[in-house]
């Protein structure tokens, strides 16, 4: 007979493959947990209800998600994506290089990897299969993992997470995040000049350079929205998840006054797309809430934590140990389940190696945020999935080229402590 | 179109005109939040506390009403891989021990829900088994939907795989 837990956890795989949605799958596993266990029933509901009430931090999640659709339906993400190709359309695999470009931009308004793939993202998409310019897999693969890079550049939901559960500074890890992030943006542009030629990527017509100021100056309210969001949780006005409304609330202005680009038609279209995929993936959120319980009754991080004393690690070796623990984990866990339940079990080790808790924070973030990339367990997948129709299989045989290669970065960001501590030590972080 | 299907449609636009309210409430009372804190100096709580409400209704809610199948988040892999057959079994499957789990907790659920009327939430004061009473609502229509998915699989229609769409052309 097996135990409870191995029942739930086999009773996920199975029913998630057999096509349930993913987060049925993990409430429904939980039920069969707390049934074989001879608990309270009771509990998945009250894990839930209670999780998702007093988780005010995920707010953030549907406020940016809301805040990239209005971007959307209001041409700001337009005029930027026309701002991006101006510059780097000319090149070969432009618009695959604009995507990169862009989701450098965007990762500083919004802090969440799915709300970037489901804002701009979809535009991306949109725009690179217009009239078979590349194939829609190849576009929803470089889309997704594109999107990673939103969460490493601030402002970003894992790492107010992280922050919580470690204690580091939220300001120091934002600003930490920044090279990490253009580094991410750079391997990835090499993969797409990379194959630029052998796949034939077209070129965009190159923008006339006298167009350049007015393209610039076009989308320059949009581009400010990284600074009115940042300098309001640097300023101190806004919490982050504020920030995540109020760039809502910016994104609505600019569209309606400047560009005068909103109706009220447009308007309800963007909350209910925002508010169905709210509903999406707040089910995912959901159901990992309630299976937390479960993870967390079984005592799992306590017996993690002392088999890793086990080992008698160099900080090296334990940093790559936690990659690989972690790459694993988010191939089957969600990333907010990771960082909440897996990445505590591993501060204590970390500090007492002696390991910069900053820099920590960035590897597990990016750690988490592959995860979301990484076959067959891959939330931006699924979404980008849901986005453009093409079958997952196809998605993840284009996906993994960049996959390698922000593993790659991975090792880097992991073995080169300075590229994430050197922006902080600027602003006067000792670590 | 029949009586039926013209009834089922308006009730899912109705559906999505209250999810979008849901959302357009969390965020006004966001923003309103931010105004009293900042602005005015004054707390917000209660304006915060409508917020959360707001985010636990709209996904529940969501999940339950407005969501197609094509938008629910799911491995499409294996199902999408097979024949018509397999899919039908792997479809039973799936639907037959969902509504054995909701089903069989039901009862649990209920018992909790209704406990929490003894609580109100701190700034609105509203009972909390009637905040909680969303996930009653969400439990019964999952169970109403695999079990019309159930019928439906048995009767041979192809439900359940990734590609079924939510039956009026959303895209």
């Amino acid at each position: 007979m097996i135990d409870p837990f191995t029942a739930s956890v086999l009773s996920i795989v199975l029913l998630a493959l057999l096509g349930l949605p993913v987060g049925h799958a993990m409430i429904a596993s939980s039920i069969l947990y707390l049934m074989l266990a001879g608990q309270d029933m009771g509990i998945a509901a009250e894990q839930l209800l209670n999780g998702m009430f007093s988780s005010y931090i995920l707010l953030a999640v549907p406020l940016f998600i809301l805040a990239a659709e209005l971007m959307n339906s209001g041409s700001i993400t337009l005029r930027l994506l026309a701002f991006c190709n101006a510059f780097i359309g000319r090149f070969p695999g432009g618009l695959a290089l604009v995507n990169v470009a862009q989701s450098i931009i965007f990762a500083g308004m919004s802090g969440s990897a799915i709300a970037d793939a489901a804002g701009s993202g979809k535009m991306m998409q949109r725009m690179m299969t217009e009239g078979g310019k590349y194939p829609p897999a190849f576009a929803s693969a470089l889309t997704a993992s594109t999107a990673v890079i939103g969460p490493i550049i601030p402002p970003s939901i894992p790492m107010v997470i992280y922050a919580l559960v470690s204690d580091a500074s939220i300001g120091y890890l934002f600003l930490a995040g920044v090279v990490p992030g253009i580094l991410m943006g750079l391997v990835q542009a090499g993969i797409i000049v990379a194959s630029a030629r052998r796949r034939a990527f077209p070129v965009e017509r190159p923008v006339p350079l006298r167009e350049l100021p007015g393209i610039t100056l076009d989308a320059l309210p949009a581009l400010m929205m990284p600074v009115v969001l940042l300098g309001g949780i640097y300023g101190g006005v806004t919490t982050p998840t504020e920030a995540a409304a109020v760039a809502a609330l910016y994104a609505l202005l600019v569209s309606a006054i400047l560009y005068r680009s909103v109706s009220v038609a447009s308007v309800y279209g963007s909350v209910l797309s925002s508010a169905r995929t709210t509903a999406s993936i707040g089910m995912l959120i959901a159901g990992a809430l309630v299976f937390n319980y479960v993870v967390t009754v079984e005592n799992i991080p306590a017996s993690l934590s002392a088999w890793l004393a086990g080992f008698d690690l160099t900080p090296i070796a334990f940093l790559l140990m936690v990659n690989v623990i972690l790459l694993i984990l988010g191939c089957l866990l969600e990333g907010t389940t990771i960082l909440l339940v897996i990445v505590p079990v591993f501060i204590p080790t970390a500090n007492a190696l002696g390991i910069d808790l900053v820099h920590f924070g960035i590897v597990c973030v990016v750690n988490i945020m592959l995860g979301l990339i990484t076959p067959p367990y891959g939330l931006l997948l699924f979404v980008m999935t849901t986005i453009s129709g093409c079958p997952l299989s196809r998605i993840i045989r284009e996906i993994l080229p960049f996959l390698l290669a922000l593993i790659v970065a991975l090792a880097l960001i992991t073995l080169v402590p300075d590229l994430s501590l050197w922006l902080p030590r600027l602003f006067g972080y000792n670590g | 179109m029949d009586r039926l299907s013209r009834t089922g449609l308006w009730l899912r636009r109705r559906a999505e005109n209250i999810a979008a309210l849901m959302l357009a409430v969390m965020f006004v009372a966001f923003i309103v939040q931010v105004v009293l804190r900042y602005l005015l100096n004054l707390p917000g709580g209660g304006a915060s506390e409508l917020t959360i409400i707001m985010w636990l209704w709209l996904v529940l809610w969501g999940a339950s009403f407005v969501l197609t199948e094509r938008e629910e988040i799911r491995f499409d892999f294996l199902i999408s891989s097979v024949g018509p057959k397999v899919r039908r079994v792997m479809s039973l499957l799936a639907c037959a021990a969902l509504l054995f789990l909701y089903g069989y907790s039901l009862p649990a659920v209920w018992d909790f829900v209704t406990f929490m009327k003894i609580q109100e939430t701190s700034y609105l004061d509203i009972r909390y088994d009637l905040v909680f009473s969303i996930y009653v609502i969400f439990a019964v229509a999952t169970l109403l939907r695999y079990a019309w998915l159930l019928v439906a699989t048995l009767r041979g229609r192809d439900a359940g795989g990734a590609r079924t769409g939510g039956g009026e052309g959303e895209p």
